[in-house]
Order: C-alpha cells, then structure tokens, then sequence
C-alpha cells in the first residue's frame, strides 16, 4: 500500500466526520470559487467596456451637444485639426439631423401649435436640421413628461396636440454609430464610401418594422429617394427609431455642407487618452468645442463594478483563507489524535517526510472532495451571488443615476424646451439621460463558470490547502517515536 | 552482537531527578532470547526505548554489530529502527484501517522494497506465525488480540531485523494464547538467530528465555540459570 493509497483510507476513517468536513470545506470552497467567477465576470465587462469606449473621444460644439445647448457647429476643418494631433489614429464626423413625420407636422399646424421652438426648427445654435421624410417614427410620444398633456389636464380647456417623435437621423463618416461604436447590422450591407453623396440608409430595427421596410425598399427625405442599404440593431428601442446616410449626404440634406454636429476621435492606447484629450481641446479651443471621454455614465458604471470586483476578490481571499484554515484546524485535530499512531510509524522506521507527505496528502484528498462538491454550489450560485453582489452595489449607484437623470428629464419634456422640441431620450444613454445606462451596463453583467476559472479556483484551493496541511504535518516531524510507549 | 555500556536515562520532575534507568551495561549475543523482569515503573520501557533507540540516553551507549548508537543524528536512528530493529508492544500497536498484510508491509515499504516483494514476504511472515490465511486480507481492528499480536511479530521480523525488543507481549493476551506467542518468539529466535529481548513482569515467562535480567531502582542484575531454555 503506497503513502497515497494509505491517505486516501485515511481520509475515510470516519466515515461521518469526513462527511462534515467535506461538507464545511465545499462551502468555503463553492464560496471562493463563486467569488472567483463574479470577479472574472466583472473583471471581463470592465475590460469589454473600456475596451469599447475607453479610447473613444467626442467632440461637440462648445455650449452645445447633440439637439441641445448652443455655440457655433464644427467645421471639417476641425476635424482635420483634431486628424492632426498626435495620438489620434481617426476622426469620424457626424451630421445629426431630425425627420419629422410630414403628417405630424400637418397635425400642429392644424392645432395651432408649434412644435418647434423659436430657432424654426434650429435650436439655439442651429446644431440640428429638421428635414420631412414619409416615414413614421417607430417610438410613440407616450406620456413621458407629461408631453401629450395626458397628466394634469384636469380644468384644462382645448385639446391637446397629439405629438410624434421625430426620427434621429445621423450622416456617419464612418461605419459607426454617434458613439463610435460599429454598427451592428443584421441584414443588408453598410453604405460603402461613408465619404460621398449617396441616397443610401441604414434602417434601425424598429423603425423598419413600423414602415415595413426591408433591405432595397424606399421612402424620402425632404422628398428624394432613399434605399435601404442594410438594417441595423442598436440594441434599445430609441437607437432603433434611427436612419443613417452617409455624413455628405446629411450634410447636403441639411443644407450645411461644411459643419458637423460631432466628432469622434479614437486614440491609439488607453495610457494616451487623457493627454490626448487636453491636445484636442487645445487645438480646437476651449471656445469652439467641449472634448468629453466616452460615455458619460461609463465611469459610473466601471466605477460601480470595479467595487464588485474589489469586493468579490476580498471574499475569494477570505473563503480561501477560511477553507485554509479549516484544513489546518482539521489535521491539526487529526496530528493530535494519531500522535500514538505517528510514534509507532517512526517506531518502524519511517521518515518524518513520509509521514508529513501522508498527512498531507490525507489533506488534499479531503479538500478535492470539498472542491468537487464545491464547484457544483459555484456552478449553481455564482449567478446569483454575482447578481446579488452587483445589484447590492449598483442600489447606490442607480438611486444617484436615477435622481440624475430623472432631473435632467423632467426639465426636458417634449417641446418643452424653448426651441429645442427635445425629444424624450434624446440624449445617448436612453431614458433618464446620460447616467440611465448605468444600471444597464451593471446588470448586463454575466457570471458563467468556464473551465479555465475553475480550474485557476481549484489550484488556489490546493495551494491553500497544503500551506494549511504543511503545518500540522510539520508538527507530525516534532513527535517522538517514544510516544508509541506511552500508556503502555 | 549487542553492547550496553553504563546507560543512564534521566528525567527532571519539578525539583527532582528521576533516573529510571541508573548505569545499566549487559552484552547479548546474536541469536539469545533474553528478558528483563521488574516490577511496574521500575525502568523496563524506558531502558527498551533506549535500546530501540525511540529515546536517547543522558549518558553512556548501545552498540549494535560495533555501531554506538550514541551521537547518531535522528536520520541515522530512523535508519536504524528501520534496518536493525523490530519491536513487538503490548497494545500490539497495529495500524487499525490496514489489513494484516498491509501492517506487516509497512517497515518493507519504509525500507524501499518494491510492492510484490513485500506482499510476497509480507504473506509469508504472515504463515510463519500461523495467521489462518482468511485473515491476511482483514483489517486488524478485526482480528482477536492473539492474532493481532502475531501480525505485530510478523511486522517487526519484517525487515529481517538484527534485534527484537518486545514490550510485555502477552500482557494483553490469555495464558495460552501467551504461550503460543513465547513458543513463537523462541522458535524465531532459533530459525532466524535473532536476537529477542523481552520486557516483561511475568515471571513464567521470564523462565523460558535463556537469560533473564532483574531491573530495580534503575539497575541491571542478571538472574543466574541453572538449565538451558533450549
């Protein structure tokens, strides 16, 4: 019989005490494991999300940015200044411009109401173009911010105009969205020379459900006709109610040749992001443009899951200790009751490195079964710790994102804003404005176990394990072999 | 051949100084079966410990085949209880989760044996001391004591041992299966001329080994024979 042999029945010499053992260390150990997973899970959004806006700039006219706000509009010549600062590897433009449902603008009229503000369909600053397209936009008005008037309209005399969402549309420069993000086409292809003229779209999911619109079909924009290159899905209701042509193409339709709405400037590494954005804001001037990184509500949002990582690694540190010390404790237990047993071994000639490598062993066998039962309680609950940990975390989070963006939509209603026609969710970020994403960044999060973190999980386990077993099978090497003539 | 010079064994117990074991030298030939009688706490299993080298002395030696065991670093008296030494207790000291045969192959696999030699000697031993073969697979813990204390001799032969240092070996065991067991230990001490030493308080038994020694107060005295065991 081998050493590992003689571990392994040792390990199950008591049959119920092994059990409870096994049961107390698979806990501890399905615990770290959980832990390692959430933080692997959080750890990967992090990386997905810097790595997906994290070298990513914007540029917007100073005072103002996407329909609102005010300033002077950027020109192509500044995006060829921003081109030229160092570190930036692309600069892609953006026209935005608004379509207004030619029947909804005849319903206002009728009405007597307008639903634009006083730049004529400009805010102030001029940033966006109304243009007339016959589609009809794929999100209803609703009641958010009491837009239809369908809240409070007690006393209230007249009827009320039935609003429609204008459509977002964007002249690109590149194959990407406002944010810089790659468009996500699913069916169709994208516009090819995103730098010239051309009457060809990209349909938002939604939108060309509504219009019954497929790739090749048709519809207009300030009455010339547009196809349908390809249909695109952003991934949220208000991303879908969107067309995109190419940025002359929007420029022409805005009768504004020369001006962008935006900008985005990629950057060739994440170390170089901040200095780069204080390059860009330097040479395009403090007066000219505001240079922001990525989305807003990112740092929130990695901020949020950085403390879950944090905190998912601290559990995971502290499970391992405790399944460490638990082994200790044990084989401690164990070295005291068998010190008869270990006298009469060194009695008969073995070595203390023998005996100290059965323990050991004795140790790692108690532990694989803890770690075996412990990787189904990871399999089983690493989601729900994951979601638990990051839900308990992102309450903080979404109380502020929620008192933000409910703030900033409730001053934003539908026509509301003098000139503006704002529409609801205009802003990046969907509903409750720019730091509504947060919370969605947080929970999109996925905890799977993958073999490869299991199996990083259980070696720490094992290293823990034998750090604890080194202990008590050091002491077995401090028992003298006379101990096996006591009480004799 | 073994040599014991002047050996002293001494322990402190709060202000005084226990000497179990006060300046004892005697020789024993290769092949004797000798024991050492005394009443209870009069030094017997101390001065076996010194023997088997479990405990060092406070002074003076034991000298096996002309090796002093005295200044031998813990790995060479390892080396020794594992080459030169089999030990047989009183509470058998069998390792309870093992069956027979796995017991008596421990001190081979200690001693680098391969497996199939061991288990072929381990079965073999086992005959020797008459363990019905239907046992030889059964844990220990499930043996009665007599044939637990077989497998304990069966062990310490094991290693083919210059030296066998039994610590009351039929204090836990009926008078007839005790017989049995001397009987055994004698025949041994014939077949394989190895030498026996026995600590016990039984007289009876004492008188079945060729020479017999009287420990008291921590002195060695040997008993003069008029007859030969053998």
């Amino acid at each position: 019989m081998s050493v590992l042999a003689r571990s392994v029945g040792n390990a199950f010499r008591n049959k119920i005490r092994t059990a409870a053992v096994v049961a107390v260390l698979a806990v501890a150990i399905g615990l770290a494991l959980a832990m390692l997973v959430a933080n692997q899970a959080v750890g990967a959004k992090v990386q997905e999300l810097n790595a997906s806006v994290g070298t990513t700039l914007t540029v917007n006219p100073a005072g103002g940015q996407g329909f609102e706000g005010g300033g002077e509009p950027l020109t192509t010549a500044e995006a060829e200044t921003a081109a030229s600062v160092a570190n930036v590897t692309s600069v892609v433009g953006t026209k935005a411009l608004r379509l207004q449902t030619a029947t909804a603008g005849t319903t206002d009229s009728a009405t007597g109401t307008t639903q634009q503000g006083p730049g004529g369909g400009f805010g102030p600053g001029g940033q966006q173009a109304t243009v007339t397209t016959n589609l009809t936009a794929a999100v209803d008005a609703g009641t958010l911010g009491n837009r239809n008037g369908s809240a409070g309209t007690t006393g209230t005399t007249g009827t009320q105009p039935v609003r429609a969402l204008p459509i977002t549309a964007t002249g690109i420069g590149a194959e990407v969205d406002s944010t810089g993000k790659a468009l996500d086409i699913t069916s169709g292809t994208g516009l090819g020379d995103y730098t010239a003229a051309e009457a060809k779209t990209l349909v938002g999911t939604s939108l060309a459900e509504k219009n019954s619109l497929t790739v090749g079909s048709t519809f207009t924009i300030q009455d010339k006709t547009f196809t349908v290159a390809g249909i695109f899905d952003a991934g949220t209701t208000f991303g879908n109610n969107a067309v995109y042509v190419t940025l002359p193409e929007a420029q022409t339709l805005a009768e504004t040749p020369d001006e962008l709405s935006s900008m985005i400037v990629t950057v060739n590494s994440m170390e170089n992001v901040d200095s780069t954005k204080t390059a860009v804001q330097d040479a395009l001037g403090t007066d000219k443009a505001d240079v922001t990184q990525g989305q807003r509500n990112l740092e929130t949002a990695v901020s949020s899951l950085d403390s879950v990582k944090n905190i998912s690694m601290v559990a995971f540190i502290a499970a391992l200790a405790t399944a460490g010390i638990i082994i200790l404790l044990i084989m401690v237990m164990l070295v005291r009751e068998r010190r008869r047993e270990i006298g009469v071994l060194k009695a008969i000639g073995a070595r203390n490195r023998t005996i100290g490598l059965q323990f050991v062993l004795e140790s790692l066998v108690l532990v694989a079964l803890g770690s075996v039962v412990g990787a189904v309680i990871a399999s089983l609950a690493s989601g729900g710790i994951a979601s638990a940990l990051i839900s308990s975390n992102s309450t903080t989070t979404a109380a502020t994102t929620t008192q933000r963006g409910g703030g900033l939509a409730g001053a934003m209603p539908n026509g509301a804003v003098p000139g503006g026609g704002l529409p609801g969710g205009g802003l990046p970020g969907g509903q409750g404005g720019p730091f509504g994403g947060a919370s969605q960044l947080l929970t999109s999060v996925t905890a799977s176990v993958s073999p490869g973190v299991l199996a990083a999980g259980i070696a720490a386990v094992f290293a823990v394990a034998i750090i604890g077993a080194l202990v008590p099978a050091l002491l077995t090497a401090r028992i003298r072999p006379i101990e096996v003539l006591r009480g004799e | 051949m073994i040599v014991v010079k002047d050996l002293v064994r001494q322990f402190k117990s709060g202000d005084r100084t226990i000497k179990p074991v006060n300046g004892v030298s005697f020789e024993l030939e290769k092949g004797s079966l000798a024991s050492i009688v005394g009443k209870s706490g009069s030094g017997k299993s101390t001065l076996l410990s010194l023997l088997g080298a479990l405990d060092k002395p406070t002074s003076g030696d034991v000298v096996v085949d002309g090796v002093s065991l005295a200044g031998l670093p813990d790995g060479k008296l390892t080396e020794y209880r594992r080459r030169d030494i089999g030990f047989v207790f009183q509470q058998f000291n069998l390792i309870p989760n093992l069956s027979a045969v796995d017991n008596v192959m421990l001190p081979m696999e200690f001693a680098g044996v391969r497996k199939a030699a061991r288990l072929q000697r381990a079965k073999e031993l086992l005959e020797q001391v008459q363990l019905d073969p239907e046992k030889h697979s059964r844990r220990t813990n499930r043996l009665s004591g007599g044939e637990q204390q077989r497998v304990a001799i069966a062990r310490a032969l094991a290693n083919e041992p210059k030296l066998i240092l039994a610590d009351e070996p039929t204090g836990n065991l009926d008078e007839q299966t005790g017989e049995h067991i001397i009987e055994l230990l004698s025949s041994l001490s014939r077949d394989h001329n190895t030498t026996i030493l026995v600590v016990t308080h039984d007289r009876s038994l004492a008188k079945k080994t060729e020479r017999c020694f009287r420990l008291q107060q921590g002195r060695l005295t040997e008993e003069v024979r008029t007859e030969s065991r053998r």
